[in-house]
């Protein structure tokens, strides 16, 4: 039995800081750089998202057995509305062929999970809403901002309805293990009354899941073609899909997850590097090798079918679920009351992902440290959290989407001085000269926004 | 294996020095002999602090007899200031820096080759356009490979508005020269743009320097609770290349912001006058202290107490000081047209135009204390980094790749 193939890809684009200056806070000014946004979302639509859109639409139809998942987040959506109804255009096409599933993420690209849970699940409730809005399915699986991932999350993830997560296969929690198959986060209760009431405010779906699995993210895999496809001093280098084929298949396992950015194919990669070559040669030879593409959902399908495992909720409490909260309420609590996963002897003993501390897919370290532990960035995330009572008070739209805005983890990324002097991957993900200048323009949109709450 | 010898020209070098040039030299003089290189080492005078093994040449009463040319010029004047450069050059130290800076670049070449014909070096190496015409008839006379290293280009110290003369001398130097070492890239492209020379000669090799480490960090104040009134500082030559008048046209756009902000500008030089003047036109009588020229203690105090640095200079070459402000643990804001830029990841770097700009990143830094600890704290490790030691490697292998090339 060959295993299966889970592609993801996320798209993505933060709405970046205008230079502001000091003697414009208090003034109101807009924050954002509409002609940078418009110019890199312009640059990023020719050379990624149209001629990669093209190219998948073309595969989608070509080969059955070939599917695929994105998350698009809020931002980007936005950015599509504003500079590139052409892309949106392209996605929608894509949704059409009923191969592609849309993944749910918060709609700010925030790190809102990290630091208010209430925000957090506005967040996922406004990003599901907008996706089946536009796309007509509500998303079961979740995907949070950089592949952070705890097991609070997960569980906060289940309790809102989705049956399936992803993170990072990250080698310090797999022990030697393989991501190459769905896990499941270690049983523990959320403090119930704070996290539930906080929840079901903010319901993206009818009911909770009865158990939520973990997709893991074959690093190893996913970045020989995110990083390393065009690196010339690579063992690998120049990759062809049967070799890349090769490997998947002696990786093994149920599922291997491919997950990356979108903008790999055009923007990381440059076309000239034979990217979007590698990327049409694929879908053919896994094919031939009787290798099938699937998308997160039914990769989790198809586990269930094998391990006999109930996904979702279990179809006797379903028959509970009314509309109403308080009979969800009474459904759901019998959910909470057993551990979240109860494996019964005959069934395959499915393997535990337990992040105790946050994972993500960030840099070498894997953890938080791309967004936060500096003191411009620390002073920033609190900076914007400690008002979230203020703005959410004022009652007032624009402000309220302002202060969201500037919750987008890039913000944080930019001002990231890790490894800054030795011209890392920050710098080249970076819009400004510096993390300083991150800081700086980031420093006079929050002592404007402050001005605005009194 | 047999030990590399070079043969450098030199022109200022301590304790007889004006700016960055003699410390410069001294510095990579160190560094290669601690990296085994042996160096002679030729200047126009000879009461240079000796060390090591090194010997110092220079032109002899003797030698210097049948000589003479009437300019007058130093490394940091143009003509128009050279009454002054007479005036304010100590008197004992008259006979380097000359009354007649052409006329001991003159004897200087003259006598290269007299100086050094009992010298048996690998390598010739020469610093700045005094010397590039006297180490290329060295070079010429013991037929050894010439490195030309230039400090700092007579485009930089005029704005682009060169003296003719050292313009040509520069490029003669340049075009005489096997291989071009340069201070930073922003040099180098200077070397390509402005005065033709192929990139593939030219090699950079960033400054080092040997820097104080500050004892207590200013931020102790604030601590303790102690709000002392911020202080903003300027250190340099007060002349046009170090960009005088826009560090007050920053201060201005501060003062409209923040009238409690102290500004010092340290350093002496034939603008200051004017620059006192500017100051009063610009209302900023009350909150800017011209301090003179520092020594290198009161510097290191000034650094410490300083919220932040700036250096808006109009062309840097490299520009040392910044460093000297970042080991001290001062927030720094470097013009981006100075080779020290290149080096320091931890500032603002700021177009030395764009004083808006400018103040607004010294505003935020005073305004922000997470930020002026972020910087105070992460741009002195590069000062670890940055040995003449380690540079002077660099040089080495350059030596190696002429000689094995």
């Amino acid at each position: 039995m060959h295993p299966h193939i889970c592609l993801y890809f996320q798209v993505h684009q933060p709405y970046r800081l205008d230079d502001l200056r000091t003697t414009d806070v208090g003034q109101h000014k807009p924050y954002f750089d509409t002609q940078k946004n418009h110019d890199i979302f312009r640059k990023v639509a020719e050379k990624c998202y149209l001629p990669a859109n093209k190219l998948m639409l073309e595969l989608l139809e070509k080969h059955a057995h070939f599917s695929i998942a994105y998350s698009l987040s809020g931002v980007f959506l936005e950015q599509c509305e504003e500079f590139g109804q052409d892309v949106l255009d392209s996605f929608m096409k894509l949704a059409a062929t009923g191969k592609v599933e849309f993944l749910a993420e918060t709609y700010y690209h925030s790190l809102s999970s990290m630091h208010s849970l209430p925000e957090f699940c506005e967040q996922v409730a406004m990003h599901s809403e907008k996706i089946s809005d536009l796309f007509g399915v509500q998303p079961r699986v979740f995907r949070n901002t950089e592949l952070i991932f705890n097991n609070e999350i997960a569980h906060i993830a289940r309790m809102m309805g989705f049956v399936g997560i992803l993170a990072e296969g990250a080698d310090h929690l797999l022990h030697g293990r393989s991501p190459n198959e769905p896990y499941v986060p270690p049983e523990f209760y959320l403090p119930e009354e704070t996290h539930w009431n906080i929840i079901k405010k903010n319901f993206p779906n009818a009911h909770p899941a009865e158990k939520i699995h973990v997709l893991l993210k074959n690093y190893k895999l996913s970045d020989d073609v995110a990083f390393r496809f065009s690196d010339k001093s690579w063992i690998g280098y120049p990759l062809k899909a049967e070799t890349f084929t090769d490997w998947v298949m002696s990786s093994g396992g149920h599922n291997i997850n491919l997950f990356m950015d979108y903008e790999t194919f055009g923007e990381h990669q440059w076309e000239d590097t034979g990217i979007f070559e590698f990327l049409r040669a694929l879908p053919q030879v896994w094919e031939e090798r009787g290798i099938r593409a699937l998308t997160p959902s039914a990769i989790l399908e198809d586990w269930k079918h094998n391990t006999n495992q109930a996904i979702g909720i279990a179809p006797k409490e379903r028959e509970h679920v009314g509309r109403d909260i308080s009979s969800i309420l009474e459904a759901l609590s019998a959910i909470w009351k057993r551990p979240a996963h109860v494996p019964s002897p005959m069934t395959y003993r499915e393997q535990e992902f337990d992040a105790h501390l946050p994972v993500s897919w960030a840099d070498t370290e894997r953890d938080l440290s791309a967004w936060e532990g500096n003191r411009i960035q620390d002073a920033s995330l609190e900076a914007i959290y400690e008002m979230e009572e203020a703005v959410k008070a004022t009652g007032d739209p624009v402000l309220i989407t302002e202060w969201r805005k500037l919750q987008t983890s890039d913000h944080f990324y930019y001002m990231c001085t890790k490894y800054w002097s030795d011209g890392d991957v920050h710098k080249y993900f970076s819009p400004y000269d510096s993390p300083y200048e991150a800081y700086r323009r980031f420093s006079h949109a929050i002592h404007d926004l402050r001005s605005r709450l009194s | 294996m047999k030990r590399l010898h070079t043969l450098m020209f030199g022109w200022e070098y301590p304790p007889i020095h004006l700016g960055g040039l003699g410390v410069a030299c001294q510095g990579l003089v160190r560094g290669l002999m601690s990296n085994g290189v042996k160096v002679t080492l030729v200047l126009p005078n000879p009461d240079a602090e000796r060390e090591g093994d090194l010997d110092v040449l220079y032109p002899t009463e003797e030698m210097l007899n049948h000589v003479h040319i009437e300019s007058i010029l130093s490394p940091y004047d143009t003509f128009d200031s050279y009454g002054m450069r007479i005036h304010t050059i100590p008197a004992g130290r008259q006979h380097i820096y000359g009354a007649d800076l052409g006329e001991a670049v003159a004897q200087y070449t003259a006598a290269s080759v007299e100086m050094t014909k009992d010298v048996h070096p690998d390598v010739v190496h020469c610093h700045d356009w005094m010397t590039y015409e006297a180490a290329a008839r060295a070079a010429k006379y013991h037929a050894k490979p010439l490195v030309a290293h230039i400090h700092a280009t007579e485009l930089d110290r005029t704005h682009f508005h060169p003296n003719e003369w050292i313009y040509n001398r520069e490029l003669k130097g340049f075009t005489m020269a096997d291989k071009i070492i340069a201070v930073s890239n922003y040099t180098k492209n200077i070397l390509v743009k402005h005065y033709g020379i192929s990139p593939h000669k030219i090699h950079v090799v960033h400054n080092g320097g040997t820097f104080p480490v500050a004892e207590t960090s200013h931020k102790m104040h604030s601590q303790y609770g102690y709000k002392k009134q911020p202080m903003v500082l300027f250190l340099g030559r007060m002349a046009l290349q170090k960009g005088p008048y826009q560090f007050l046209d920053m201060a201005a756009k501060v003062h409209a912001s923040r009238s409690d902000v102290q500004f010092v500008m340290a350093g002496d030089g034939d603008m200051l006058g004017g620059l006192i003047d500017e100051s009063v036109r610009l209302g900023l009588k009350d909150s800017i202290i011209f301090a003179g020229k520092v020594t290198n203690g009161e510097a290191q105090k000034l650094f410490s107490q300083a919220d932040c640095f700036v250096m808006p200079s109009l062309s840097e070459p490299f520009g040392l000081v910044a460093l000297e402000a970042v080991a001290q643990g001062t927030p720094v804001i470097i013009s981006k047209q100075s080779g020290v830029s290149e080096v320091i990841s931890h500032g603002f770097a700021v177009d030395f135009w764009d004083t808006a700009k400018m103040a607004d990143c010294v505003l935020t830094i005073l305004r922000d204390d997470a930020l002026a600890q972020q910087l105070s704290s992460e741009a002195s490790r590069v000062v670890t980094q940055l040995t003449w030691e380690h540079q002077a490697m660099a040089v080495r292998s350059l030596y190696h790749n002429i000689l094995h090339t």
